[in-house]
């Protein structure tokens, strides 16, 4: 029998339905991957198996027996286990208190703390995971968010060593790691399928998704379709299930510059733990950057918008010395930040609000007087124009998807017509559908003469979008490989310091 | 339910406290006179609390405003008493009002110290300055020109109902007045609410941060100076603890605005209810010869109660 299962799911908000009659099930010992556009379902789901949110109607079982499920700890006793895109760990404490957090540590007498027995157990569980080399002193804060990750999954099984019948929610693990740390998550989600845990794996990656789960069910428009096995399952036909299309083609053309003139120019420049970056970007071209681990192509970006120690930049053949963000954006340069929540939105106001921001100088009367009918019919136009679905210019940007947001982000990027546009991460934790839109949104905004740099981790956008490719290696540009015959493989070999046998950067 | 709750709760608990002080004071509680009467008593912290809400739009809180109208009381009536006439006195007074907050916004913006923490140790040295400066001592007497004090005594009057509204009551008006062009209404105080949103989105969208946190604190500076002579121009003195309480006030005020607002930002309209709120409760209350104490214990129990019952509300909407 199934260790969880959901039936006749609903859940809908001021009238708009997010799940309907939504039906799922995990068996122990199984990754089930949840898979769907943002806004099909899936946050729902989760947060009515967190206690967060109540359905209207439908039932959830565990093991056959049904549970009602209304806060957290209705969920935490059940043997549910979340892991968030935030991971809600205390960085400030060590391993073994953040292993140990909100349980009885071992005590001596007068119940002082036994920290050797305390680090003694932490030991024992992290080894269990194959994880011997993390320190239980160590602060967790300290190390990189793939261990950080697996201390987080560890900690469940420290009240007691079996953990069986655990279910693991897992809502995009693999978000913020390098393939190497993705690789080690793997290796634990092996060891919990082998403690006979269940997880349910939510993910917008599908080659991760067709390469570890057993299962997968598609959620489109808050209706589930029945499970079907990942055996069978291909790329183009899930995304096919998503989105109710055919999959849109993944190799439509790179933009290749027809305009030959320079637009933007850097020579012996460098900031924030980069050095010697030199390169040029012409009209209508699109540059990406790439490097693994925490290389710096987002470094490298913020270099341009203002962080430049040293060195010389120059716009459409114009020396530039840029400061600080605003002059930035006042000598036609754009950027969107790679962590749009925390750099780029903010959540509690409007769109109009959100996007009219570095604009409102040219938007206001005299300069200084706002004009809010302007600004709602600029953010209008703008909304169409990168296909933004959202309830009107004043609705509050923290209730769009992921997707959305972004847009929203683009949408201010692109009001003021930039002659170069900077992105970092464009797509990240952003839904197939929307992820197309955007490609060809940068796809048209290059043909149009604007040039694009893009720093990504994800090397089959550079490689679908760029016509150039420079990629970071030890704080400097290893090199500049054409996109065109370079493979996933290849990018990721020159990522890790293979010879290149390509021109020089400055192309 | 909750919603409602959350946006009018503050409204209906107010109108039913108006209610019991207007039944149980039909005479003297709503009536012209009497209104007028609590905007003059509340047109100091009116305009502390107008100039506030610039700062809390941003996010940060200005502690040193009840010592910096202190002092600059303190500095009026110097001035008087050296023999310099009425301008001299405003002027060199809201000079210092404004270098205050400048230097408040430069610790904060430039140099990165928390704001709680810069004004605090600010509010601390104005006081020190307003007791040195003035011996401890409440300052007084003929040295005060007739002008400055009258004005405080004067008004204009209202139309043909027999009504004066007060000079003092005006400056307030205009100070509101001044603070909501500029926070609703320019792109100057979009930019603030945006630093208040998240200073760092702000940046990386191209607002100057540090020149606006900066402008920002020498605006309350200012409106504090200006409290601070609007005092010492209605009691004719100047004493250095005049201004204690308006800074918690202020606060106060802007907090009960807030939990009126709709979208829980600190917006002067908003505030300004805030301050009629706290004017109205306290006249009520003095006029039913209520200690000021117990005054002190339910004004502050209303402004809990308002804020707890906003934030219940957000959060469940949430």
């Amino acid at each position: 029998m199934s260790l969880l299962s959901i039936a006749g799911l609903s859940k809908s908000y001021g009238g708009v339905a997010a799940l309907r009659d939504a039906t799922f099930d995990v068996e122990a010992g199984e990754v089930h991957a949840l898979v769907g556009e943002n806004g099909a379902g899936k946050s729902t789901l989760i947060k009515i198996l967190a206690g967060a949110v109540r359905a209207d109607a439908g039932g959830i079982a565990f093991n056959g027996a049904p549970v009602s499920i209304s806060s957290a700890r209705d969920a935490h006793r059940l043997g549910l286990r979340f892991l968030h895109q935030e991971l809600n760990v205390v960085s400030r404490l060590s391993v073994a208190e953040n292993l140990f957090l909100g349980r009885a540590y071992p005590t001596r007498f007068f119940g002082l703390v036994d920290w050797g027995a305390l680090h003694d157990r932490a030991q024992t569980v992290l080894e269990g995971f194959g994880v011997a080399n993390i320190i239980p002193e160590t602060i967790l804060g300290r190390l990189p968010t793939s261990d950080q990750i697996i201390v987080k999954i560890a900690s469940t099984f420290v009240e007691d060593g079996s953990g069986l019948g655990r279910l693991f929610v897992m809502d995009e693990p693999t978000a913020a790691l390098s393939s190497k740390e993705a690789e080690r998550l793997f290796g634990v989600i092996t060891e919990l399928k082998r403690r006979d845990c269940a997880i349910v794996y939510v993910s917008h990656r599908i080659d991760e998704v067709l390469r570890i789960s057993d299962r997968i069910t598609v959620l489109r428009d808050g209706v589930s379709q029945a499970p079907i096995p990942t055996a069978g399952a291909t790329r183009a036909s899930l995304i096919e299930r998503m989105t109710g299309r055919a999959a849109p083609e993944a190799n439509v053309a790179a933009a290749t510059s027809s305009r030959p003139a320079v637009s933007l120019a850097v020579r012996s420049a460098a900031g924030l733990g980069l050095s010697d970056l030199a390169f040029e970007v012409r009209e209508g071209e699109i540059l990406g950057v790439a490097g693994v681990g925490d290389a710096g192509g987002d470094r490298l970006l913020k270099c341009l918008f203002g962080e430049a120690r040293t060195g010389e930049i120059s716009i459409a053949g114009h020396s530039a010395r840029i400061r600080n963000p605003a002059e930035a954006w006042r000598r036609g340069l754009a950027y969107v930040p790679g962590e749009r929540r925390s750099e780029g939105l903010f959540l509690s106001h409007d769109i109009a609000f959100n996007v009219t921001l570095p604009h409102l100088g040219r938007l206001a009367r005299l300069g200084a007087i706002l004009d809010r009918r302007a600004e709602r019919a600029t953010t209008l136009a703008l909304g169409r124009r990168v296909r933004l679905r959202s309830s009107g210019p004043r609705q509050k940007v923290w209730r769009l998807s992921g997707g959305n947001q972004q847009k929203a982000m683009f949408a201010r990027a692109v009001a003021g017509t930039p002659r170069i546009l900077l992105l970092d991460e464009p797509t990240r934790g952003v839904d197939v559908a929307a992820k197309f839109e955007i490609h060809t949104l940068l796809k048209e905004i290059a043909s149009a003469g604007a040039s694009i740099v893009i720093s990504s981790s994800d090397h089959e956008e550079l490689l679908g979008l760029c016509g150039r490719i420079l990629v970071i290696n030890e704080g400097r540009i290893s090199c500049a490989a054409p996109a065109s015959g370079l493979t996933p493989s290849g990018l990721l070999a020159l990522c890790y310091g293979a010879r290149a046998n390509g021109p020089r950067p400055l192309g | 339910m909750t919603a409602l709750l959350r946006r009018y709760g503050t409204f209906v608990a107010v109108a039913l406290v108006i209610g019991y002080f207007w039944l149980e004071l039909p005479s003297t509680f709503l009536t012209g006179r009497n209104l007028l009467n609590i905007s003059q008593q509340m047109s100091m912290l009116a305009v502390v609390a107008a100039t506030m809400t610039v700062v809390m739009a941003m996010g940060d809180f200005d502690l040193s405003v009840g010592s910096m109208a202190s002092l600059s009381g303190i500095m009026a009536a110097l001035v008087f008493i050296s023999g310099g006439s009425a301008p001299l006195a405003i002027g060199v007074t809201l000079l210092a009002g404004l270098a205050g907050g400048v230097v408040n916004g430069a610790l904060v913006a430039y140099v990165g110290i928390l704001p709680f923490i810069a004004t605090l140790g600010a509010m601390t040295v104005f006081s020190g300055l307003a007791f040195r400066l003035s011996g401890g001592q409440t300052l007084f007497g003929d040295a005060i020109p007739h002008a400055f004090s009258d004005f405080a005594r004067g008004g204009v009057p209202l139309f043909s109902t027999g009504l004066i509204i007060p000079n003092l009551t005006l400056i307030a008006g205009a100070t509101i007045i001044v603070a909501w062009i500029l926070l609703e209404q320019t792109v100057a105080g979009r930019r603030l609410y945006a630093i208040g949103g998240n200073a760092e989105a702000a940046r990386l969208a191209g607002v100057p941060v540090r020149p606006y946190r900066l402008a920002a604190f020498g605006i309350a500076g200012l409106g504090a100076a200006g409290a601070g002579l609007m005092y010492a121009s209605r009691v004719a003195s100047a004493n250095p603890t005049q201004g204690a309480g308006l800074m918690l006030d202020a606060i106060a005020a802007v907090f009960l605005g807030q939990s009126m607002t709709e979208d829980g930002e600190p917006r002067v309209l908003a505030t300004v209810a805030g301050v009629l709120i706290l004017g109205i409760i306290g006249n009520g209350l003095t006029q039913l010869n209520v200690d000021s104490y117990v005054r002190d214990i339910l004004t502050g129990s209303i402004v809990i109660a308002a804020v707890a019952v906003s934030s219940y509300g957000k959060t469940r909407a949430q």
